[in-house]
């Protein structure tokens, strides 16, 4: 008798464990692509449904994209924009005049000016479009701000105009976010739904899943050490990290990074990172995007102010990291440490 | 312990350690190679789980790219001809997932394997 229940035992272990391993074995691999564009690398990891053809699908959406914002492409509309400064309003599309008009809405928000697409002559005065990096003079700076403020691009209906024959638009800040947003109504669309997409473009995430996952785990990147600060939980989002560690150059001991305050024309020195988790609606792709920069070129204080204003607009939460290394969170989020990462 | 009370303890571990195998085996171990790619195709796989510190050079899209790792599991780009110097900036990668790029030699270096802490690196 003992000996038929050992048996039976032995074998229902045996049977489940073969099972469970034969199911785990049946959920589709997740397939990873990685694309070159817009300076910088896109990488889209996408989990059932037509995979390999959706990541295809997804490059494409943010070739468009590039195709119409790019500052260094002759056709896009951005070039077009910047060849006419000071010549009058030019047509432009329904799409574009729409991204601007976002643009313009981050610049508006809290007053000071910290995201600005253009400040685009300043940046170019550091060499970060031309990666011939150097050190501009006081002057030099200051005479490039005059033309480098807000108030010189118009936007009216399905028009735009820069004002200043000198002034110029850069959309780098705002673009990759914005493909994101291109990206997820697509999603949206496709049948059969993936499970599950990760799209990481510079520094952009879009979290996409078709049953609405609550339980991502972000990492927050360690901008001075090796890995991980540590992890938020978030559902379905975009996470937009602005940092001053990946595109900088050094001079004397001192760093300056590509994020320009356009308020002093200076590269940002205030914090070393800021990621912004903003939810999956239209346009806050683009928007968190944008607001990376404006959280990473302000103060404690001002942020706090920031997040209270945003949060209204689809900002879930914050997390920072200052110039002297302290971690900080806005929202309702917590930043779980990881001791060994 | 009565003599069928072992035969019963043997045969159940006996149980448990083929299941255990078989999850060896269907698995694998992961997240110990690092794979280098240069527009997508995988030009050399380096394994990390070597103490040996080794070095190479990899022939980029804009030219060389010097990688070392330090034979304690992490890997580097330690020279490259890229304007930008991201790739010799990104701290070194060692746990799956974590990646450094050179995008104007169009080079990825990849840690293989699913990481279990982590979905996502906002970076």
């Amino acid at each position: 008798m003992k000996k038929v229940i050992v048996a039976v035992l032995a074998l229902a272990i045996l049977g489940v464990g073969t099972v469970a391993l034969i199911r785990s074995r049946a959920t589709p691999e997740p397939v990873t692509s990685t694309y070159f564009l817009m300076d910088t690398v896109l990488t889209i990891k996408t989990t059932g449904g037509d995979a390999a053809a959706i990541n295809d699908h997804l490059h494409e959406l943010a070739l468009q994209v590039d195709a119409m914002t790019s500052y260094y492409q002759a056709s896009s509309e951005t070039s077009r924009l910047n060849a006419s400064a000071g010549k009058g309003p030019i047509p432009v599309s329904e799409e574009y005049a729409n991204l601007l008009r976002t643009a313009l809405s981050v610049e508006l928000t809290g007053g000071e000016t910290t995201f600005d697409i253009c400040v685009s002559p300043v940046s170019s005065l550091w060499g970060f479009t031309t990666k011939e990096f150097r050190i501009p003079s006081r002057a030099e700076i200051a005479s490039a701000l005059v033309y480098s403020q807000p108030d010189q691009l118009v936007v009216s209906g399905t028009s735009a105009q820069l004002k200043n024959p000198r002034a110029r638009i850069d959309l780098g800040g705002i673009a990759k976010g914005y493909s994101l947003d291109v990206m997820e109504a697509y999603l949206r669309t496709v049948s059969p739904q993936p499970s599950q997409v990760i799209v990481d473009f510079g520094g952009n995430l879009l979290l996409y899943s078709a049953g609405r996952k609550t339980d991502w785990k972000v990492g927050i990147r360690d901008p001075r050490g090796d890995g991980i600060i540590g992890y938020v939980v978030s559902g379905d989002a975009f996470v937009a990290t602005s940092g001053d560690y990946q595109r900088f150059f050094e001079k004397d001991g001192t760093r300056y990074c590509h994020i320009i305050d356009p308020s002093t024309g200076y590269p940002a020195r205030l914090n070393q990172s800021a990621t912004v988790i903003t939810t999956l609606e239209p346009m806050h792709g683009a928007m968190g995007d944008a607001l990376g920069k404006v959280f990473f070129c302000s103060d404690a204080s001002r942020q706090q102010e920031l997040y209270e204003e945003t949060s209204k607009q689809g900002v879930v939460g914050v997390v920072l990291v200052n110039a002297a290394g302290a971690r900080s969170t806005l929202g309702p989020i917590t930043l779980v440490s990881t001791s060994d990462q | 312990m009565k003599h069928s009370d072992r035969i019963t303890a043997v045969v159940l571990i006996v149980a448990v350690a083929l299941v255990a195998i078989l999850a060896f085996l269907v698995h694998g171990t992961q997240g110990r190679t690092a794979v280098v790619r240069v527009d997508g195709q995988t030009v050399r796989t380096v394994d990390l789980t070597s103490t040996r510190a080794e070095s190479m050079t990899i022939q980029g899209v804009l030219g060389p790219v010097d990688i070392a790792t330090d034979g304690r599991g992490a890997i580097r780009v330690t020279h490259a001809t890229c304007p930008d110097q991201v790739c010799v900036h990104t701290a070194p990668a060692k746990s799956p997932g974590e990646q450094i790029i050179c995008v104007p030699n169009h080079l990825v270096i990849v840690i293989e394997g699913n990481r279990s802490d982590i979905d996502a690196l906002a970076q």
